[in-house]
């Protein structure tokens, strides 16, 4: 029995995270709006309307197309119209890119857990405009032209991908890029990134490509890894019983798992693709491309692995903070400010900051709390001026407060105290106050000196240098 | 949705016109109910228009020759700048839904599409 | 008085409002009582054919809205505030142009009911320069047409030279109501001579100008890639007027050019001394399908319009111009062929949105499913011209035709295009006849849509190379009916061809024949 392996191609959908449509100056931004509120006589395709194409879509569309080394972006590509009656569509056409897409001929390398990475290639990248959304309710279809005109960039991949896993962990990586750069909030739940997956299998060994399904409309990256193992699964099973593969558009149902065969009247198309006469090519010179690749900020696989070689971090650390573009910078600047151990600014930022980030529901940059406040306050620790304790602590005040942390410190009393004559004579009250616990400890249960430390730390308000203060009730306890 | 192979050919093959069969595909994909009579009529004046433009094909082109997308051609002084990404709220929304034929808690209201059970 | 009022120049209301001689609403209610004496009914859907041997020029009338307009501007003059460059000035809006609050229906039954929700940006500047929208005029079902018969609102526009005549298409009901008087101008539309055509069959002036030059936006579409707003008056002056309150770029529309915008009007008395105009073979050597075997036939140009060129050109040649003869331009003679795939291709998808859900016509009764309603709405609501040009579009279009026909047309556009540069490499503007034959009677040619387009012959190889054209009024044929010339320039040289057609205008002295017959010679 031959072994199978699967091929994957994914087409995504990634919408921009632009104030206004592509075309018009409605907002984008439709989450828990009303139906058909944010729309306009341009977005609804009324009689006479004309397309006004939004400069930050191309401006964002360039970003990505260089983030995924596109080394083709084309000086001038042109707007086609894909003719098809939908009544999400309310011009009967889609504005979107055919022949001459913005971008082609990219790649992206995705890092595998066993170290090495797969070649994913990015066949082409183009600019469209999204549709609107249906509603079924008994035997109507309830339209809402909110999405109408949202703005697209469809990117579609090689087949190039082996598993269910691969295009799960692409997906994240995807994810994680266009929040990277800005451009997307990519939340698949929201529709901001959707994704419809080519799938076939082949016999190892072979080149050639096999019959493919097409899996549609599925909304998130769990359900997307479900919906194409699936697939393969069935695939096997039907080729092993000696059945055909046909080239089905399978609908993904997240409530009961399955998959299904879309009504064929919703697949058929001749879209009689031909150039937009109502928009101008888009111009993009060898000089705009030129600053967007300079602007470029360093990208994420990129900033993992400098951080684990520069920095001597392992590389699950380096795989957390760099996560969020926000939270690596933090990170970095901390690092700089502190100027000691990077491990030790890891460990405060993945336990500490990263707490305060999820509590406060922000982001590392605008929690309020600046790397070098984080930096000041390690330093402070490390050279015993505060406990740990006391460090932490800190964080929260630092970021809610204007005062820095040593106004906090000094204003506030919290430096450590190891001065003998003080904690003698803390430690002389304690041993008085428990007499109990003193005659257990001389009847042999040395355990109880931590106790006795906590107890100091309580009384001194964790401002005992707990050190010091062991010492100090060994010498009472012993003497 | 092409149409059948063998009709693609057959035309290529002769001389345009506009078969009965590929009249009938023109129609649906247009979305047109005609009766006979007007079908008739479209059908033949659609097979005179084809042997106007008859006259294209004839006309040697250099391999080398441009389309042009608008007669005018945009230079980067006369091309108009793109629309600046600010949102603005239209006051158009409930006027766009006052044409609406049938709006349900301002959805628009369409009949579904018969449904293809699966295998 | 009144009626001497609708013969006045734009230009002329314009000065006698600014000197306080007339007033708006005076101007206003002239036309409208021309309209009455005239109109004898406006076009309706299920309107009786024959009507009331009126103009029957318009589909709506905006009384209410142009009183308040006028009421504006003769407010703005008692004030001492500019009143704008057409203050008082009633316009005739081409009913493919969306106006908020009125009904833009297009001539099809598919738009019958719609009220749009906002207007387009010329009539948007018309308004702002003072013009009295007086109504919506009538044309071909979404201009699909060379002499308005097309239009699902009937009666329809009658040409006030000749009642049995059309006025031209598809701007019919746009040229009739200004030749009759019952508007000074018209905002008309152009994609293959829709402005020119009618302007020269009703002996009135039309340009269109150099695409890009107006904004689109709310023009409801036909062929994007031709389509051309543009003004059409009963004297060159007026039309320059009129273009210079509506030309310049706009936000809403991508293809409105950032060109700078003349001064149309102040060298327009400047002569053609010294200018270099063309004549071309081509435009005399007409190529015509034969109706019966579809076999090519040249055929030569009415004689009296050929006489009219000639008499043109010595008109321009007296007046110090320097005719230059045989003019090649080779590929105009593959317009209308390239023009019925282009156009067509457009018009199929740009009548995709008329499909009975968002506005507009929706069939009656329960629909089995969506795409039954999608079917029956457009079987009822569209016309068979629309409907043409749909299924045209659709072969036309097809993945295994695209390349043979419409890329093909693409590249012929380009060679007509070139044509066009290497002539103004010599001359500055080409003269050449409008159309091959003066108004053509009712029901002539209606029906077949071969013969139909090649009434366009003259005037579409312009929309190809996306230069301005101006028709002028040179005089009368045999039988009374008007003739048109056209001058054509290279990109945005509207000045120069205004100035030049303010040189060869004709202007008729005696009124109409229609509207003498009821106001008087
Ligand atoms: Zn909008």
């Amino acid at each position: 029995m031959p072994e199978f392996e699967a091929i994957i191609g994914l087409e995504t959908h990634i919408q921009l995270n632009t104030d206004s449509k592509i075309f018009c100056a409605c907002s984008t931004d439709s989450w828990r709006v009303p139906p058909n509120t944010h729309i306009c006589p341009i977005c609804t395709g009324l009689p006479g309307v004309l397309p006004s194409l939004n400069e930050q879509v191309v401006e964002k569309a360039l970003i990505l197309a260089t983030a995924m080394n596109a080394d083709e972006i084309s000086q001038a590509s042109f707007f086609a119209r894909k003719n098809y009656f939908y009544p999400d569509l309310p011009k009967g056409y889609q504005i979107s890119q055919y022949d001459e897409p913005l971008a082609v001929n990219g790649s992206f390398e995705l890092p595998l857990p066993e170290g090495n990475s797969r070649h994913i290639t990015i066949i082409k990248l183009h600019i469209e405009e999204d549709a609107g959304k249906t509603v079924y309710k008994d035997a109507k279809r309830l339209i809402d032209f909110n999405r109408c005109g949202v703005p697209l960039v469809e990117m579609v991949t090689g087949p190039d991908f082996r598993s269910a896993d691969e295009v799960a962990k692409f997906l994240i990586r995807l994810r994680q890029l266009l929040r990277w750069l800005e451009i997307s909030d990519a939340d698949m739940e929201r529709g901001q990134l959707r994704c419809d997956a080519n799938v076939s299998i082949r016999n190892v060994g072979e080149d050639r490509l096999n019959t493919k399904t097409e899996i549609k409309n599925v909304n998130s990256i769990t359900n997307v890894r479900d919906a194409v193992q699936s697939e393969i699964e069935r695939q096997m099973r039907e080729v092993k019983a000696g059945g055909e593969i046909k080239a089905w558009t399978l609908d993904w149902d997240d409530q009961r798992g399955v998959l299904s065969k879309m009504r064929s009247k919703e697949t058929e198309a001749d879209y009689r693709y031909f150039r937009e006469p109502d928009l101008l090519p888009i111009q993009t010179s060898p000089s705009a491309v030129a600053a967007t690749v300079s602007q470029l900020p360093e990208l994420p696989l990129a900033r993992r692995s400098r951080f684990s070689e520069v920095y001597g971090i392992p590389e699950y650390d380096a795989e957390i903070l760099t996560e969020e573009r926000s939270l690596s910078d933090f990170f970095e600047a901390t690092v700089a400010a502190h100027g000691g151990n990077p491990k030790r600014v890891s460990n405060w930022v993945m336990n500490d900051v990263l707490r305060l980030i999820r509590e406060q529901d922000t982001l590392a940059g605008e929690l309020g709390l600046r790397p070098g406040e984080l930096a000041e306050i390690i330093g402070m620790v490390e050279a015993g001026t505060i406990s740990s304790g006391v460090g932490k602590e800190l964080l929260e005040q630092v970021r809610s407060s204007d005062r820095t942390p040593a106004q906090i410190v000094e204003e506030d009393g919290l430096a450590q105290v190891s001065d003998a004559s003080e904690l003698s004579e803390t430690a002389a009250h304690i041993l008085e106050a428990n007499p109990d616990q003193v005659a257990a400890y001389k009847g042999g249960k040395t355990g109880l000196i931590g106790w006795f430390v906590g107890q100091m730390m309580q009384e001194t308000g964790g401002q005992a240098d707990p050190k010091a203060a062991r010492e100090i009730l060994e010498s009472l306890l012993e003497g | 949705m092409a149409p059948p192979e063998d009709l693609v050919t057959k035309t290529q093959q002769s001389d345009p016109t506009i078969s009965s069969e590929i009249f009938r595909h023109l129609v649906r994909l247009a979305a047109l109910e005609l009766d006979d009579e007007e079908a008739e009529y479209l059908r033949r004046e659609l097979n005179q228009q084809l042997q106007a433009i008859r006259d294209l094909e004839s006309i040697e082109l250099p391999t080398d020759l441009p389309i042009t997308s608008h007669g005018v051609p945009y230079s980067s002084e006369t091309r108009p700048g793109l629309r600046q990404d600010r949102a603005e709220p239209s006051d158009k929304a409930d006027a766009i839904l006052e044409q609406v034929p049938e709006v349900e808690e301002r959805f628009i209201v369409v009949p579904d599409i018969p449904h293809t059970e699966l295998e | 008085m009144s009626a001497e009022i609708c013969e006045l120049p734009a230009h002329e209301i314009v000065a006698r409002l600014r000197t306080g001689d007339l007033t708006a609403e005076v101007v206003l209610e002239a036309t409208l009582a021309r309209i009455e004496a005239v109109e004898g009914g406006g076009g309706a859907l299920n309107g009786d054919p024959n009507g009331a041997n009126g103009i029957h020029a318009y589909i709506t009338l905006a009384e209410e809205r142009a009183r308040a307009q006028a009421r504006a501007v003769d407010r703005a003059l008692e004030a001492g505030d500019n009143p704008g460059l057409l203050a008082g000035v009633p316009v005739a809006v081409k009913d493919i142009f969306c106006v908020s609050g009125i009904a833009s229906t297009a001539g099809s039954k598919i738009l019958a009911n719609f009220v749009s929700p906002y207007t387009a940006t010329p009539v948007v500047r018309l308004e702002a320069a003072g013009a009295l929208t007086i109504g919506k005029a009538n044309l071909d079902e979404f201009t699909y047409g060379s002499s308005n018969e097309s239009s699902a609102f009937l009666p329809t526009p009658r040409n006030p030279w000749s009642a049995g005549h059309v006025p031209g298409g598809s701007s019919g009901g746009s040229a009739a109501a200004v030749a009759a008087g019952e508007a000074a101008l018209s905002l008309g539309t152009d994609t293959s001579g829709s402005i020119r055509q009618p302007a020269a069959f009703c002996g009135i002036v039309g340009m269109k100008p150099t695409y890009g030059r107006v904004s689109r936006y709310g023009m409801i579409a036909f062929a994007s890639s031709l389509d051309c707003p543009g003004p059409m008056a009963r004297n060159v002056k007026d039309a320059g007027l009129m273009l210079l309150a509506m030309a310049g770029a706009d936000a809403f529309d991508a293809t409105a050019a950032k060109v700078p915008v003349e001064d149309y009007l102040d060298q327009i008395e400047g002569g053609v001394r010294g200018m270099r105009i063309g004549l071309s073979p081509d435009f005399s050597r007409l190529r015509y399908p034969d109706a019966d075997t579809g076999e090519l036939r040249e055929q030569v140009l009415q004689p009296e319009i050929e006489k009219a060129l000639l008499e043109s050109a010595e008109r321009l040649a007296e007046q110090g111009a320097e005719i230059v003869e045989g003019v090649d331009l080779p590929a105009v003679q593959y317009g209308i062929p390239a023009y019925f795939v282009i156009s067509r291709v457009e018009a199929a998808s740009n009548l995709h949105r008329y499909d009975g859900v968002k506005y507009g016509y929706r069939s009656e009764g329960e629909a089995a499913d969506l795409f039954e309603l999608y079917r029956k709405s457009r079987g009822q609501g569209f016309g068979s011209q629309p409907k043409l040009r749909i299924l045209m579009g659709m072969y036309v279009s097809g993945e295994q035709y695209e390349k043979r026909y419409y890329e093909r047309a693409l590249r012929v556009r380009t060679l007509i295009r070139r044509d066009f540069e290497r002539a103004f490499e010599r001359v500055d503007a080409m003269l050449a006849p409008t159309t091959p034959t003066t108004a053509f009677e009712i029901g002539g040619i209606y029906g077949d849509s071969v013969a139909m387009q090649y009434a366009d012959l003259l005037t579409v190889p312009a929309n190809h190379a996306g230069i301005p054209a101006i028709s002028i009024p040179t005089g009368l044929d045999d039988s009374g009916l008007p003739i048109g010339m056209q001058l054509m320039g290279p990109d945005f040289t509207e000045r120069r061809l205004l100035r030049m057609g303010r040189a060869l205008e004709q202007l008729q002295e005696s009124r109409p024949p229609l509207v003498q017959e009821r106001v008087g010679a």
